[in-house]
């Protein structure tokens, strides 16, 4: 495969005395869906976390296309092209999606002279945005964003991530964790879209039928360490529990 | 290059006719008001003259109902708006009439003052983490505390001019000019709840606070912000009280909070936040004037509108958060709550209070005596 478009190289990462991941190496790479998988306490948010900016590493690089890079802070990274979309969504529900899609960064106008929202340029590029990027289209565009349902909630949270031009890695965690087995398959469709677009999508998910649906490797963490990345086309879930319970290194 | 996915919206009818409660429901009870007086009273009720009383005691509140629209849609409360407005119309009495103020510097400097009383709330909850309610509530007692120091018990009477044309100036032919102030802070409010970043961020703020800071939004900021506004919006309604009444005194306006909290929420802005109406709380200042005006009329006591409007803000509170309850259980009412053992309970125990209040009120009177002088 050619260059990755992002990469974790020896990432340690200590609490005080709590070492939460160590040496950890992560590629991720354009057009391709990356899953982290783990069990509870591996280090998968951690991982993330340190790629978006949150926490700093203690020690080791990340390099964004080959060029070494540090982030101060997550609005950092989201500038440089790495954001995420949290299981939580961060949306205000009784906004509409429109604003939900540009809060913190509406788009305005002068009225002879004074900077208002652009309310309805606002309301067309969200609808533009979902359209092309996500191949989602909302029935009102005006009713607050509480009335939608979760898939298409996701599908704004994401919108969100994906207005932003430079965005080339986007991270989702557990975005199918809260949803029913329809809006999970919409948001898988979700997610190849974005990587039919080239983007380097990076999947946590605590579930392997999702994980093996959507997937092109599986990066697979066990107590703060990489205990393997494998092949989707080439693995089962066998071996992939195995990778998380440590029944291969046992054996 | 994508596939289109049409997620279909159902919706049920309460959900469809949601957003427009706020209006619907102040707008059936002035209907009711007007249909009782109607037929109750409607020489005295519908004269000319009683309503222009009853359109300058609407105007009176807007500016405050408006600002408090923002406040209470952060999730917050004001409390002390009736106190802002007493002191800062008292500290440009005294600017005016002890150190000869212009008027026309006293007016601005009062909203200034208002608005400074409001940074100082505003910091308080945002820089100390005290509740809002509890912050308003003792600054409350601090600025009406600060007035009586000022005033002590005098009156300060007879205005310029241009103070009582803010209070009861009448535009000939038109409405009366605090109306016309009413109105345009209401329709400021309005834009300034869609078209600015204010606005914007307010219901952000009051929907998830947390998600708001998430997206990179300034929360505090926007928070002190909103009290300034509330504290500027209560000195100007203090000015056109002074000016109406062409007096002020330390002990003015002591009823602003309630009335004002009373008019937003009975309006469908939510105590829970994020839901904001201003058109709502214009209805609900309207409806607040006109039930006051109406117990005026039918030449009930003062005092009961202080019980008709606590029955009022219960009734519309409650109302709302039964049509806003996401997951109506369906249990049947409240003949089948008594029936759970709880509710037995509870009922056991309401009984023994009701009993024991029965039985210390019957043996009051059975030991009754003829009252003599005490003391």
């Amino acid at each position: 495969m050619s260059e990755p478009l992002a990469s974790m190289r020896g990432i340690t990462k200590r609490f005080g005395g709590v070492t939460a991941l160590s040496g950890v190496d992560l590629d991720a790479y354009a057009g391709e869906v990356l899953a982290i998988v783990g069990d509870n306490g591996a280090g998968k948010s951690t991982l993330i976390k340190v790629l978006t900016g949150v926490y700093q590493p203690t020690e080791g690089d990340i390099y964004l296309a080959g060029e070494k890079i540090e982030f101060a802070s997550h609005a950092d990274a989201a500038e440089q092209g790495i954001d995420a979309v949290y299981q939580t969504l961060a949306l205000a529900d009784h906004l509409d999606p429109a604003a939900n899609m540009f809060l913190g960064n509406e788009l305005t106008k002068k009225v002879l002279g004074i900077t208002v929202l652009d309310n309805k340029r606002m309301r067309s590029e969200t609808e533009r945005v979902l359209m092309e990027r996500l191949g989602v289209k909302l029935k009102s565009l005006d009713a607050p964003t509480e009335s939608l349902s979760g898939g298409q909630r996701q599908a704004v949270a994401i919108a969100r991530a994906v207005y932003h031009e430079g965005l080339r890695v986007l991270v989702m965690d557990e975005p199918t964790a809260a949803l029913g087995p329809q809006e999970t398959a919409r948001t898988l469709k979700l997610i190849m879209n974005l990587k039919a677009q080239g983007l380097a999508v990076i999947l946590i998910s605590h579930s392997l039928d999702d994980v093996f649906e959507v997937s092109d490797r599986i990066h697979v963490q066990r107590r703060g360490q990489c205990a393997g990345v494998v092949k989707t086309a080439e693995s089962t879930t066998q071996e992939v529990l195995g990778l998380i319970v440590g029944a291969e290194e046992a054996a | 290059m994508s596939t289109t996915s049409t997620i279909p919206v159902q919706k049920p009818l309460t959900e469809r006719i949601e957003p427009y409660i706020a209006i619907i429901g102040p707008m059936v009870m002035i209907l009711a008001i007007l249909l009782f007086m109607g037929a109750a009273e409607p020489t005295r009720y519908f004269r000319v003259t009683n309503i222009n009383l009853i359109l300058l005691d609407v105007a009176l509140y807007l500016p405050m109902a408006m600002a408090m629209t923002f406040v209470i849609t952060q999730r917050g409360i004001d409390l002390s708006i009736g106190s802002i407005a007493a002191l800062s119309s008292i500290l440009m009495a005294f600017l005016v009439k002890q150190y000869g103020f212009s008027i026309y510097v006293g007016v601005p400097l009062a909203i200034l003052f208002g608005a400074f009383m409001g940074l100082i709330n505003g910091l308080i909850i945002t820089r100390f983490n005290v509740p809002d309610l509890i912050g308003t509530l003792a600054m409350d007692l601090v600025y009406r505390g600060f007035a009586l120091v000022i005033a002590k018990g005098l009156v300060l009477a007879r205005f310029p001019d241009f103070l009582t044309e803010i209070g009861r100036g009448q535009i000939t032919g038109f409405i009366p000019i605090p109306v016309v102030i009413g109105i345009a802070t209401m329709i400021a409010g309005y834009w300034a709840l869609r078209k600015t970043y204010f606005g914007r961020y307010t219901i952000a703020i009051g929907s998830d606070p947390e998600a708001a800071a998430l997206t990179g939004i300034s929360v505090n900021r926007y928070k002190v912000y909103a009290y300034v506004l509330s504290g500027a919006a209560a000195a100007l309604a203090g000015l056109m009280l002074t000016g109406k009444l062409n007096a002020v005194q330390a002990t003015s306006a002591p009823l602003f909070n309630l009335h004002v909290i009373a008019a937003v929420v009975v309006g469908g802005t939510s105590l829970f936040g994020g839901r904001a109406s201003m058109i709502g709380s214009f209805c609900g200042c309207l409806l607040l004037a006109m039930m006051i005006n109406a117990l005026v009329t039918l030449r009930i006591e003062f005092f009961w509108q202080s019980v008709a409007s606590g029955v009022v803000i219960i009734g519309s509170v409650a109302l709302y958060s039964w049509i806003q309850k996401k997951d109506r259980d369906g249990s049947g009412g409240v003949l089948a709550a008594l029936q759970t053992p709880d509710g037995q309970k509870m009922l056991r125990f309401s009984a023994l209070l009701i009993g024991l209040l029965i039985a210390l009120l019957a043996l009051g009177g059975i030991f009754a005596v003829t009252p003599g002088a005490s003391g």
